[in-house]
């Protein structure tokens, strides 16, 4: 019975071990441009410090205590939560480095070869993704030492894993998403202009801007069942303990059930498009 | 005179040009407007959400600070419309040697540079952000017409466009240095969001210094903060406008002078 499950083990062994070289490829590549990294994530400071302002001078000017349920401490910090959401979940130039490699033909290169398109983007990414959280950290810790004020006691120990599997989750609900926009590619040409106006409606509806709650009810209900909020405004409220345990339960559900949907159209409008490809370019 | 006229026909050419190059695709034309209309939407829609909270913000009320969007709107849909894509592209001209064809032409460097494409789809912005500000006009009730107020505003505001366009010329001249231009795209990016708030927000006691960073040294906070308030509040400190001029005439000198001396170190690199 070993003998007989050998070459299977055998097998996948070589195709994770083969996975695992391009993560370490991938990771050697990104660690080149760690100094364009930390500058990057130090200017995108200074932007983070003037919406604090912007909130504090709305609180100052309305004299509330609350908005939208949230204290002036808490808004802070959900802002600065909001920048770990994006750490996982944005994926720039996945979908259009997709749709480039489809434009120009060079998506042959992953039929030629013994990989699969769709995980050997997944390791990249993970690569990129694990560059840039290590090189972050230390701007970051400094940005969160210095409003520490703003958060209250450490969530315990339910509540930061289910903040860690709603932010890893995230990354998968960003990564398919992506995938799937680059695959509209093999029947679409030219997709920048319809990226630009998802990633701008994005920004606002995933809870980049604002916390969702300040919207209204009929809103609040419709992004409830849509995808976008468990890219950001999820795993933020998550950490800071607006929801009751039903609710985290009901909406990591929620996020698996996006990640698994995102997940077979992605593999499915894959194997169609293939079908669609003329491999024409250089 | 000879001179002006000549530079003003050379620039009829390059409108009607890059005219003809976007309507060439007129789809991406039209989703480019649409994506400018969508940000401006939801940028309304976030301030309505803050206005429904509170009268006012760092003592901006909801039409003054309507006002401030439609400024900010309409100096950026100028920058980005004339000069931010030929400045983005010096750094490929520069990788690619394909500088020394802009060099060889008997005409200014910088003009050619800056402004030889002019990107349409962005010119609808600055309908927009006149539309915001004449709106914000409208529904102020405390606000009256007053000519040598808006005179200071047109003063001002082409004083803020001056900054703005010569920071960004400073930005691209480094390109010729640092052969990247993500780096300046995220510093013009930073410049420009920084552009969008009152500097009253900087009072806070732990921001003070930043506030007088951004207003005296890296002058961001005075590009939309000045005209604005001269037109908007009637809010006209001398020494705000002294300290603007001043800004602008160093900045033009700094940014002409640092563009020469970039050229100077350009290295043809192409084959």
């Amino acid at each position: 019975m070993i003998k007989k499950n050998q070459p299977v083990i055998r097998k996948s062994w070589i195709s994770i071990r083969k996975y695992l070289n391009i993560l370490s490829i991938c990771l050697t590549e990104r660690m080149t441009y760690r100094n364009d990294f930390i500058l990057s994530t130090i200017f995108r400071f200074l932007p983070v410090m003037t919406t604090i302002l912007l909130w504090q001078a709305v609180y100052r000017s309305s004299g509330k205590e609350s908005i939208a349920g949230f204290s002036q401490r808490q808004m802070i910090a959900y802002l600065l939560l909001i920048h770990i959401s994006r750490m996982f979940s944005s994926m720039p130039g996945l979908a259009n480095g997709i749709a480039h490699d489809i434009r120009n033909g060079t998506l042959k290169k992953y039929m030629i070869q013994p990989i699969d398109m769709i995980v050997f983007l997944l390791c990249y990414r993970c690569a990129h993704k694990i560059t840039y959280i290590t090189t972050s950290a230390i701007p970051y810790s400094f940005l969160f030492l210095i409003c520490a004020d703003n958060f209250d006691d450490f969530p315990d120990l339910t509540i930061l894993l289910a903040y860690i599997l709603s932010l890893l989750l995230g990354f998968l609900l960003g990564f398919y998403f992506e995938v799937c926009l680059g695959m509209i590619g093999f029947w679409m040409l030219e997709i920048t202009s319809l990226l630009w106006i998802i990633t701008t409606l994005n920004y606002f509806i995933s809870g980049q801007m604002m916390p969702l709650n300040l919207l209204p009810e009929f809103w609040r209900t419709v992004l409830y069942i849509l995808p976008f909020q468990y890219m950001a405004y999820f795993p933020a409220i998550v950490f800071l303990g607006k929801l009751s345990t039903n609710q985290i339960i009901c909406g990591l559900l929620i996020e698996i059930g996006w990640a698994l949907i995102l997940f077979i159209i992605a593999q499915y409008t894959f194997y169609k498009g293939l079908k669609h490809y003329s491999a024409f370019g250089d | 005179m000879p001179q002006v006229s000549r530079y003003l026909t050379i620039y009829i050419s390059f409108i009607k040009f890059s005219l003809i190059t976007e309507l060439s695709f007129k789809i991406n034309f039209l989703i480019k407007i649409f994506v400018e209309l969508l940000w401006l939407s939801i940028l309304i829609i976030f301030y309505e959400i803050l206005f429904s909270n509170t009268d006012n913000i760092a003592h901006w009320s909801r039409e003054q600070y309507l006002f401030f969007i439609g400024c900010h709107y309409m100096l950026g849909g100028i920058i980005e419309s004339l000069f931010l894509e030929n400045c983005a592209n010096f750094t490929e001209l520069v990788r690619s040697g394909d500088l020394d064809t802009y060099l060889l032409k008997p005409i200014d460097e910088q003009f050619i540079i800056t402004t030889k494409k002019i990107d349409w789809s962005t010119l609808p912005n600055i309908i927009q952000g006149i539309a915001i500000m004449i709106y914000a006009l409208a529904v102020n009730p405390k606000w009256t017409f007053e000519l040598t107020q808006f005179l200071m505003f047109v003063i001002t505001f082409t004083c803020g466009l001056t900054i703005t366009y010569s920071f960004l010329l400073m930005l691209c001249s480094t390109s010729v240095w640092i052969i990247r231009n993500q780096s300046m795209m995220e510093l013009w990016w930073l410049f420009s969001t920084l552009m969008r708030y009152p500097k009253e927000i900087f009072n806070d006691s732990w921001a003070h210094s930043i506030g007088w960073f951004l207003t005296f040294v890296i002058p961001a906070l005075i590009v939309i903060n000045i005209p604005a308030s001269t037109m908007i509040r009637k809010f006209l400190h001398p020494y705000s406008v002294l300290w603007m001029g001043i800004c602008t005439g160093l900045f033009m000198f700094a940014s002409r002078k640092l563009f020469k001396f970039a050229l100077t170190s350009y290295r043809s690199a192409s084959s």
